[in-house]
């Protein structure tokens, strides 16, 4: 089982955000500032080198909430 | 193609040539996005590029690395049966660049030479047209050039970079081992979509467009590019393609010296070892100096990393391209009394 509090701390680490976030479950992607490009490379990278699973860019922007991305890790 | 071996095909040697001037992709840029830039190059790693000046072509250095390359192995002229250029900035849409070159470098006009428009899967692809053509028996010795002028001041992924590498016909020579892929459903994944003739050059895309008063203007003309198709395709396709050409080869993971990849961005590359669980050691990177280097990337970064290693010895190594195309492919070869003379700049 994996925990979302693991996973928020991975989320943060592969957006490398300039300025500190404070991030839990119902946090929206969009009003995220840096949530760009770049952000959503780390966190493809992110699901595939720490979970083992490989998720399509499509996706990521499928999912509105950190929530909705840490589900999937069981689709 | 299934995986596939050329028999009798020699690594004879490789120069590479990279334009003088250099871009920071730190400093260069304006001071507003600075933060963004500092990022940006702690994720990608690439810190500087080289630029071509207005007037120098992708063949100029590739002109360079071949005289070069030429002069260290004291090979003559008119004994150069095939010259294959691996490219997407041809001097001219028409005609080829490698005639041209065939010309520029005083070969026979007995010499095979043509183009093959193919960008970062391009190298394996290359060896394995030309070694195809030598292991076949007509050419005795071949030239491969290899790259591409890619870069602009303002992408900071891209860098120019030309290559020249020496192939010929030894009896005695250890296998080459090759796997090539193709996935056109990609295509547009990396694209430059106009300027051809399903959309061709006209008045409407002189306007140049931008997201804001800090980024720098875009080009409809410029070279479109999808990064997380381009990240997933990959980090998905390579390393079950390597698994299988050394499954082929019969080869080890471990009985491999050196694993050079095309050099795409860090967290690309990154993916790509930690899924074959590779040490960071036997793979050779040069991003953080020369960027994506295109098709180049791999002869530029067994040149500027490994040059003095490779010729010291017999080596093993698997080199692996992939990108536009969609396209992949990897070759396994040895590499023994090769000559690879010092990183030019011109």
């Amino acid at each position: 089982m994996n925990s979302i509090d693991k996973f928020i701390a991975d989320f943060l680490a592969a957006c490398d955000f300039t300025d500190p976030m404070e991030v839990d479950a119902d946090t929206e992607l969009k009003n995220l500032p840096q949530w760009d490009s770049l952000a959503m490379l780390g966190v493809i990278v992110m699901f595939d080198t720490e979970y083992g699973k490989s998720i399509a860019g499509m996706q990521l922007n499928s999912a509105a909430t950190v929530g909705d991305l840490f589900r999937l890790l069981d689709d | 193609m299934p995986s596939s071996t050329l028999h009798k095909v020699r690594f004879a040697g490789m120069a590479s040539c990279v334009p003088r001037q250099i871009v920071s992709n730190l400093t260069d840029c304006r001071p507003q996005i600075r933060g963004e830039r500092e990022r940006l190059v702690r994720n990608i790693g690439i810190e500087q590029r080289r630029l071509c000046p207005e007037w120098q072509c992708f063949s100029d250095l590739a002109f360079a690395a071949a005289e070069t390359l030429l002069e260290k192995l004291a090979w003559r002229r008119e004994e150069v049966d095939a010259l294959v250029v691996v490219t997407q900035s041809p001097d001219y849409l028409i005609p080829a660049t490698a005639i041209i070159l065939q010309d520029r470098l005083g070969l026979s006009q007995a010499t095979a030479a043509f183009d093959v428009n193919l960008g970062c899967s391009g190298y394996p692809f290359g060896i394995n047209l030309l070694g195809s053509m030598i292991a076949a028996g007509g050419v005795k010795k071949g030239l491969l050039l290899v790259g591409d002028r890619c870069a602009s001041y303002n992408d900071p992924i891209f860098s120019d970079a030309g290559t020249a590498t020496a192939l010929e016909f030894d009896p005695a020579a250890p296998p080459i081992h090759c796997d090539l892929n193709s996935d056109g459903s990609g295509y547009k994944a990396i694209c430059l979509p106009i300027g051809g003739h399903r959309e061709p050059f006209g008045l409407q895309h002189m306007i140049p467009r931008r997201e804001n008063e800090n980024d720098h203007w875009h080009w409809p003309g410029e070279l479109r590019l999808d990064g997380l198709t381009v990240l997933s395709f990959s980090t998905q396709r390579v390393p079950p393609a390597i698994k299988r050409l050394l499954e082929y080869a019969e080869t080890a993971k471990e009985d491999v010296d050196y694993y050079v990849f095309h050099q795409a961005n860090h967290m690309i590359n990154e993916t790509i070892r930690k899924k074959l669980g590779l040490p960071a050691e036997k793979v050779p990177s040069t991003l953080r100096d020369f960027g994506n280097t295109s098709s180049a990337s791999l002869p530029l970064t067994m040149t500027a990393r490994i040059r003095a290693e490779l010729e010291q010895g017999k080596k093993r190594l698997l080199l692996s391209g992939f990108g536009v195309g969609l396209s992949w492919g990897s070759c396994l070869l040895e590499i023994e009394g090769a000559l690879f003379p010092d990183l030019i700049e011109s």
